[in-house]
């Protein structure tokens, strides 16, 4: 493995920021002392295991737990029937007619995927739990099942949602520019009647989880669970269980893995909180692997279809229009949000300023969509991918000739797309020539595969990792909703005996943020690393979270690093004003921080270690000026640079930062049997400015491995009658060592002029693995791939 | 049934269900909830644990058929504090991300550099065949294995 | 994930394990248990009782007889095969079991849990058929020898009936073998897989094509695709592979493990 880098890196490097300091998270995970919410023990606790649907579509007509409940060991149940008169149906994003859907933490009246959760049943044991979930006695009525998203809209489609009237759950239409003066512009127009981006997520090692207490005295659950997104969950939760925010307190430490796939947990956590009230001990649910894939946060399946292109001879594209249908599964639990998060970059890397997409999302008989890395961007972003590399075939240009052509180019930044959106920096062409360059010559290559029989095919894809959103971007899902703008919030504080104390708001996946919190901790403070405690993992009880505060959505960077920032500037400040005062009235221009303690600039002696600092204010405080303003407990919310968006025009910027990807894959094909292997690949990077380049790099890794894994193997397929066909490792095949591929990465640093470090949310990675895979067996094959997932058969297939 | 298992140096005498698996016993009976379950069909290997030395996966045994064994976990590889060689070669190299797979991995690593004290790139390939990580891409780990090898 | 209520025994003779498998409708013998605590942990099949093989030395062990006949006992990991210089004198035992999942799997897995489960995407039992082994099953009323062409009765199904045990496996020493397969990633599931034997005659047994392996017979190389289309193949479809392109890759992958099996000197 190789990595190339510039010479010039844009921003001096400072103490601890940019360099690859070692992760604080591992002393502990490499012991495995790491707390995963499975971890977790209570005594007395119940094990809850849910009993599971298997019709895709069926009224519940009958429903009794009585055998169950009968078993010495078990608890108590929990039915629809109790989840609806105890709460109020989940919130919905969406106005009509998809809002209108109503959503309970377990089937209420009828299910609507396989897997979907119907009674609860909670016993002293895990074996017991599960035992007695089989004397559970359910009565169906099976009705036919809705699988392909492309028949939701016919007459005859089997109704899923009776309150939404029809399994339409929203429709949008997007355009800018001048679409007809492009079309008539254009030299060609290239025609691309369908494509498709495959069902699949990220199945985190860690399913998820909770174990949950009930305090009767006060009305207060506490949530041990893994959720990534504790803020969503909180809105979703409190409004539901009638109960204010407050009363959901959400302890989470170390998570095995999220990639969004852990935001929409908030069902099974009523189901438990509803119980723990309800048999007063506490709650514990772990869902094995078989529950995850048949239930949780499926990736968005969309559909393009009609699409035209307008181009020009020489290959500039004007403009497209398209029409994307969007499957949701059965419900909306994040969802509609997908309708307009691929807007974040609606011309992916290209200079195009003519822009339709008819988008339109329907409900089917499968799991639920959620979050899941890549968000709704990754989707968009292959189907520009796929443009480019059809086009480029239609015309026959060279794809790499034709990204140059069309790339939004460094002299551009900041690049205002036709739909607001402000690319912040980047230089896609440098790092296009960067990547061929990390692969290196491939003629030699390409005869010697051919003189081993095998197809050799070289591909590119590049991609943007959109970060930190604005949240006003759901009004233009839904004009009567009340979100916009982000926040994120951290707290630093000196303790007593100067200990320095950092508290985040988010829930930390693997990204290391004990660590790179330290970093600019450090660097403001004028400290070591080792010397800056940040409290793993997220609390409530904490205080150091807002309406937004999680860990998604490739933002970590910029809102969390900025609230520490903020944070740890208001401490140095009070540190300073604190000394000023303690050394007798010098002004605080004149001090500096420096070895842990503060001193005056012309006179070092006169130095005041933070353990003084801490203990003055904390415990010995009598003499101090009664002006002095000053707690060394600082809690700072960064609030991103956001406006609410034009709502009719669907116009404004969605995003505050954009990072960048650009790959290269090459694939050797085996034209008998379709079998193919990723033989080289490279993949380089641009976040702007990089606090831990090894954190980084290993999200650009992982990332790439995600993305390979979906593009060769992972799919989740069903069959007619809705039956998921990958419910666990042994079908939904994910890449293990021996499949992968070798690889070269590369990096530059674009920094991004909007934000407080010149960081850019990074970490999703926009499945650049996918476009340049499909790419690569394109050029190999010489046939158009208009799916985002090739398995042998299907290579095969484009070679008959 | 009684089982008696030596676990990282400590003998456990407990009475378990014959069909309480090996990984549940050591999570659920006796607090080491350092190795982890990813999956339900024996393909993740976070669970993987070093009996009578040899590396299995501990969810596809029983309690049961490991009375009498000696057992090794993540919990006795380092020295007191002292993180050893191989769990430190992979905090050196990143090779961990959220270490949910880590405890698995390490064992699997640990197993094979006592049969294969410099191991070639492939031979740590097929080492790890059975660990699945969703963080890493793996690149970092056999790095962080070829490091601790050396 | 969590196994239904079982009993556990584990005998020290195999009379005794005998008497225990036929003695309760319900037992199941248990070998390495890679796949049979998997199907348990799912619900789909729930034995009562669980005889753990594992203790019966007359079942491991390998030895290779001056005719040349390797005798593998049932017991025998993947692992352990792998490792044996007896087994050396059949070199496409272990360069097959070593394509079997992971070092975890090989460490348990056992060359007669392989063949008994007979699971269609499993290796061994297309390489059995192709190799000519012969299988010692033995039960109360005594031993009998079934060659591997009649050992595979259907999916899941094998000559071992109930009360009764696999007990050794004979297979001749021989070099031309050869073997191909298409999986769910490198070591993976097979998608299609083929054992070629051309000690004598050239031998062609496929797996994943129907309950049971189908062996052709060919002249050569060049006629074995003719031949496996003459077996008139209709493999399942599933997630993986459609049945047309099962049906393909039976033929590919027929003659490229014929053709490994002849060019091996």
């Amino acid at each position: 493995m190789t990595t190339v880098a510039p010479e010039k890196v844009a921003v001096p490097t400072k103490r601890w920021s940019g360099q690859s300091v070692p992760r604080k998270e591992d002393r502990r995970l490499t012991q495995g002392q790491g707390v995963f919410v499975d971890d977790v023990k209570r005594h007395g606790m119940g094990y809850l295991h849910f009993v599971r649907s298997p019709y895709a579509h069926a009224h519940i007509t009958s429903i009794d737990v009585s055998k169950a409940e009968e078993i010495k060991g078990v608890f108590g149940t929990l039915t629809g029937e109790e989840v609806a008169a105890l709460t109020d149906p989940f919130f919905q994003i969406a106005g009509a007619p998809g809002g209108q859907i109503k959503d309970f933490s377990l089937a209420v009246g009828k299910v609507r995927y396989v897997g979907e959760a119907v009674v609860a049943v909670v016993a002293e044991t895990r074996e017991l739990a599960r035992d007695a979930s089989e004397l559970v006695e359910v009565e169906y009525e099976p009705l036919p099942a809705l699988v392909d998203a492309r028949k939701a809209l016919d007459a005859d489609a089997p109704l899923i949602h009776d309150d939404a009237g029809g399994n339409l759950m929203w429709q949008g239409i997007y355009e800018w520019g001048d679409l007809d003066a492009a079309f008539a512009e254009a030299d060609r127009v290239v025609k691309i009647d369908e494509l498709h981006f495959h069902r699949f997520n990220s199945t985190p090692l860690e399913c998820d989880g909770a174990l949950v207490e009930y305090n009767r005295g006060t009305g207060q659950w506490t949530i041990h669970t893994n959720n990534q997104f504790p803020g969503f969950a909180a809105i979703m939760m409190g409004p539901a269980m009638r109960c204010g925010l407050d009363k959901l307190r959400f302890v989470t430490q170390d998570i095995g893995g999220g990639f969004g796939n852990k935001i929409t947990s908030h069902p099974q956590l009523v189901a438990c909180c509803l119980l723990a009230r309800k048999l007063n001990r506490p709650v514990q649910w772990t869902e094995w692997r078989t529950d995850f894939h048949m239930s949780m946060s499926h990736g968005n399946e969309r559909w393009f279809h009609d699409t035209e292109v307008a181009v020009k001879a020489d290959g500039t594209l004007l403009g497209f229009r398209t029409k994307a249908l969007d499957d949701a599964g059965a419900w909306l639990r994040y969802e509609p949000l997908g309708g307009v998060i691929w807007a974040q970059v609606t011309p992916g890397m290209y200079r195009w300023r003519h822009i339709r997409v008819d988008f339109t999302q329907v409900a089917t008989n499968k799991a639920p969509v959620s979050p899941n890395r890549g968000y709704s961007r990754m989707q968009h972003l292959w189907f520009t991918e796929r443009v480019i590399d059809i086009v480029a075939k239609e015309l026959e240009l060279d794809p790499v000739e034709v990204r140059k052509r069309n790339y939004v180019r460094a002299e551009d930044m900041p690049y205002e797309t036709p739909n607001g959106c402000i690319y912040d920096s980047g230089d896609y062409a440098q790092m296009l020539d960067m990547a061929l360059e990390l692969i290196g010559p491939v003629e030699e290559r390409r005869r010697d595969a051919q003189e081993r029989g095998k197809l050799f095919g070289v591909g590119i894809g590049s991609t943007l990792d959109s970060g930190t959103n604005n949240f006003g971007q759901s009004q233009l899902i839904n004009a009567e909703l009340q979100f916009s703008g982000n926040n994120e919030v951290a707290t630093v504080k000196l303790d007593i005996f100067g200990e320095i104390v950092v508290t985040l708001g988010t829930t930390p996946q693997g990204q290391g943020h004990e660590t790179t919190a330290a970093q600019v901790v450090a660097d403001i403070l004028e400290c070591s690393v080792d010397d800056v405690h940040v409290r793993a993992g997220h609390d409530s009880y904490w205080n150091s979270h807002a309406g937004f505060s999680g860990t998604y959505a490739s933002q970590f960077a910029v809102t969390g690093l900025s609230a520490v920032k903020g944070a740890t500037e208001m401490l140095a400040a009070e540190i300073k004003k604190l000394a000023g005062a303690v050394f007798g009235g010098v002004p605080v221009e004149a001090l500096e921080l420096a070895g842990g303690g503060v001193r005056i600039k012309d006179n070092p002696d006169a130095f005041l270690p933070f353990m003084a600092c801490g203990a003055i204010i904390n415990a010995n405080n009598a003499g101090l000026p009664d002006d002095l303003d000053v707690t060394l407990n600082c809690r700072y919310v960064y609030r991103p640079p956001f406006q609410v968006p034009d709502v009719e025009r669907k116009y404004g910027n969605l995003t505050l930062t954009y990072a960048a990807q650009i790959h290269v894959a090459v694939v050797e094909v085996d034209p008998e049997t379709g079998y193919y292997d990723v033989v080289d690949y490279a993949a380089v990077d641009d976040c702007g400015k990089r606090i831990n380049p090894q954190i980084v790099e290993g999200q650009v890794m992982g990332a790439t491995a995600q993305a390979i894994g979906a593009a060769v193997h992972e799919t989740y397929e069903y069959d007619d009658d809705g039956n998921l066909l990958t419910p666990n490792f042994y079908d939904y095949h994910v890449p293990h060592a021996l499949d992968m591929p070798p690889l070269q990465t590369g990096f530059i640093e674009s920094p991004s002029p909007f934000t407080p470090l010149g960081t850019k949310g990074m970490g999703e990675g926009g499945g650049a693995g996918i476009h340049a895979i499909c790419a690569a067996i394109q050029d190999a094959t010489g046939a158009i791939v208009t799916d985002s997932h090739n398995p042998y058969q299907r290579v095969w297939e484009l070679l008959q | 049934m009684d089982v008696a298992v030596s676990i990282n140096g400590t003998l456990y005498e407990r009475d378990v269900e014959p069909r309480k698996l090996l990984i549940h016993f050591l999570r659920d009976d006796l607090d080491l909830t350092g190795s982890h379950i990813g999956c339900d069909t024996g393909n993740c290997g976070a669970c993987s644990v070093i009996v009578d030395g040899k590396l299995v996966k501990s969810c596809m045994l029983l309690a049961v058929q490991a009375n009498g064994s000696t057992v090794e976990t993540v919990e006795g590889l380092a020295d007191g504090d002292e993180l050893n060689a191989l769990q430190q070669a992979f905090s050196d190299h990143h090779a961990l991300q959220c270490g949910y797979c880590t405890p698995g991995m390490l064992m699997s690593a640990t197993a094979l550099l006592r049969e294969s004290p410099s191991p070639t790139d492939d031979e740590i390939r097929k080492a790890l065949q059975g660990n699945i990580c969703r963080c890493t891409g793996y690149w970092n780990i056999f790095e962080a294995v070829k490091a601790a090898a050396r | 994930m969590l196994l239904r209520e079982v009993e556990y025994a584990k005998p020290s003779s195999v009379p005794e394990a005998l008497s225990l498998l036929a003695g309760n409708d319900g037992a199941r013998a248990l070998a390495g248990g890679q796949t049979l605590i998997n199907v348990m942990k799912a619900r789909a099949a729930s034995p009562d009782m669980l005889v753990d093989l594992s203790g019966l030395e007359e079942l491991k062990g390998i030895e290779l007889g001056a005719d040349g006949t390797l005798s593998i006992g049932p017991m025998t990991t993947y692992a352990e095969l792998i490792a044996s210089a007896e087994a050396k004198a059949r070199p496409i035992l272990g360069e097959v079991c070593a394509q079997i999942a992971d070092v975890q799997v090989r460490n348990r897995g056992t060359i007669g849990g392989n063949v008994c489960a007979n699971d269609p995407t499993n290796h061994l039992p297309p390489l059995m058929a192709a190799v000519g082994a012969q299988m010692t099953v033995t039960g109360s009323g005594g031993e009998r020898t079934v060659p591997a062409k009649d050992f595979f009765l259907g999916v899941y199904m094998t000559a071992v009936g109930p009360g009764e045990l696999l007990t050794r496996i004979a297979i001749p020493a021989g070099k031309h073998d050869g073997f191909a397969a298409v999986t769910l990633g490198v070591d993976g599931t097979c998608i299609v897989n083929a054992a070629a034997s051309a000690n004598g005659s050239l031998r062609v047994a496929l797996g994943c094509v129907d309950a049971v392996p189908v062996v052709v017979e060919a002249e050569s190389p060049d006629a074995v695709r003719a031949a496996v289309r003459g077996a008139g193949l209709e493999p399942p479809s599933d997630v993986h592979a459609s049945s047309e392109y099962r049906a393909h890759l039976a033929e590919v992958l027929a003659e490229r493990a014929a053709r490994e099996a002849v060019a091996k000197s």
